[in-house]
């Protein structure tokens, strides 16, 4: 498990991105890298393409790290949005029917080989997404994963756009519950 | 405003997945900083997710590391504590503290400058190292070639010395002495006449330095009229004249460069009967 073998707290490591510090990038990757990962593979299916995305959110991260405002929340949860951000631009970038065909490719490749974690629900938050009910899971792909705003999966599930707005948040708020420890 | 229901209603959860809208978010945001529960209920979601996610990391590929630390290899910095010698003062003994200077610039540009700066040195030092040994080669050569030179005049100078001096042993040599005529009395040249193929040498012991554009001529009076017997040149001792078969008188006039038809009697310095 990495992220938890402090080296450096997040206020000290914020510190030393900050004065361009090479270790400190260092330590950023190896202590975050796999979980950003599965974030980027959550949404990415493609490896190649995934690890191209990591390398991007870290070359962003590292370029931004003075737009990081720790009053509005951790470290994690910012370099969290940036790597779901562009993992969704990349997705988006190629196409979406175009992704959703390589997805059912690259999960048949993967099942044919018989690994493990062959699906994709079985990747970070969508293991949890996947607990949900099959209304709320359908939400939460589209506006998380897909990243659709509400007025489009508003259109898109020819459903009211208050309706979308509260059934979102009791997804959200049913997630919190299997994820609280 | 119900800090419980704003909690449960999701948009905590919305904010930190990034999927509240700007509104929502500045809205929360303002709500945190004015109440601790708000902001603890963000901050335990954001742990939760972390938790979880770190939980489920996938290892992304080994290579992947050194590909971004390479693409970012200009952007870190670091500092480079370089030492450089102090600038000359009174203290030759140079003991003093060398300077500390730190330098910070951007990753790989600095050893590339380093480098070139180095080679620049490098083929500078080069550069005068072969120029000095050059001009030094080139030196001693134009020494060399001087002194060439040198040898060369001492050669010919000795040989017409040991011509001379052949000249002066040989008994078979008739030697007329030309004696300084009026206004002439100091100057004297010899001529030496071989015997036996009547060739003519000249000896100047004293003669006045020649003036521009004018040259020495020897003549020789045959029957009582000057025959031309060659012009004095740059020789060392003894110059070999004409060959004269007979003449019963040898004289020097001065001439024109080149020498005359006929002697300037005015100008003539010695004269010797044979």
């Amino acid at each position: 498990m990495t992220g938890t073998d402090n080296k450096y707290t997040e206020a000290e490591l914020v510190a030393l991105l900050k004065e361009r510090q090479q270790p400190a990038f260092s330590y950023l990757y190896d202590n975050y890298s796999g979980a950003l990962y599965s974030v980027v593979l959550s949404i990415v299916t493609e490896r190649e393409t995934a690890s191209d995305v990591l390398q991007e959110v870290f070359i962003k991260i590292w370029r931004q790290i003075e737009l990081y405002d720790p009053a509005k929340g951790r470290l994690f949860t910012w370099m969290m949005n940036i790597t779901r951000n562009a993992s969704i631009d990349m997705v988006r970038s190629k196409g979406f029917n175009n992704n959703q065909q390589n997805r059912e490719l690259t999960e048949a490749v993967y099942d044919t080989v018989g690994s493990i974690t062959t699906n994709i629900d079985k990747i970070g938050l969508r293991k949890l997404v996947y607990k949900l009910k099959e209304e709320y899971r359908t939400l939460v792909d589209l506006a998380y994963f897909q990243g659709y705003t509400q007025d489009e999966i508003s259109k898109l599930l020819n459903i009211p756009l208050g309706t979308v707005k509260t059934r979102l948040r009791t997804a959200l708020i049913q997630l919190r519950e299997i994820i609280k420890p | 405003m119900d800090i419980n229901a704003y909690i449960e209603s999701g948009v905590i959860e919305s904010y930190v997945l990034g999927l509240a809208s700007a509104d929502e978010a500045a809205e929360l945001e303002a709500l945190a900083a004015q109440h601790a529960a708000i902001k603890k209920a963000v901050d335990d979601f954001a742990l939760f997710i972390q938790q979880n996610i770190t939980e489920n990391s996938i290892a992304p590929p080994a290579e992947l590391k050194q590909q971004i630390m390479d693409a970012l290899e200009e952007e870190f910095e670091e500092a480079k504590v370089v030492l450089l010698p102090l600038p000359p003062t009174g203290n030759l003994a140079g003991d003093g503290p060398a300077k500390v200077v730190k330098i910070t610039t951007p990753g790989a540009w600095r050893y590339i400058a380093v480098a070139a700066a180095i080679l620049f040195l490098v083929s500078a030092g080069l550069n005068y190292y072969y120029y000095v040994n050059y001009s030094s080669v080139s030196k001693d050569y134009e020494a060399l070639l001087s002194k060439q030179k040198d040898v060369e005049a001492y050669e010919t100078k000795y040989n017409n010395l040991q011509n001379t001096v052949t000249i002066l042993q040989d008994s078979a040599m008739h030697v007329v002495k030309m004696a300084g005529v009026k206004n002439h009395e100091k100057d004297v040249a010899t001529v030496y006449w071989d015997t036996r193929n009547k060739d003519v040498y000249v000896y100047v012991n004293n003669l006045p330095q020649i003036p521009a554009g004018k040259q020495y001529q020897l003549w020789a009076i045959v029957n009582g009229k000057p025959v031309d017997a060659g012009l004095l040149g740059n020789c060392d001792g003894v110059c070999k004249m004409k060959n004269i078969p007979s003449a019963q008188m040898f004289a020097i006039t001065l001439e024109k460069e080149g020498g005359s038809q006929q002697p300037t009697l005015t100008e003539m310095y010695v004269a010797g009967k044979i």
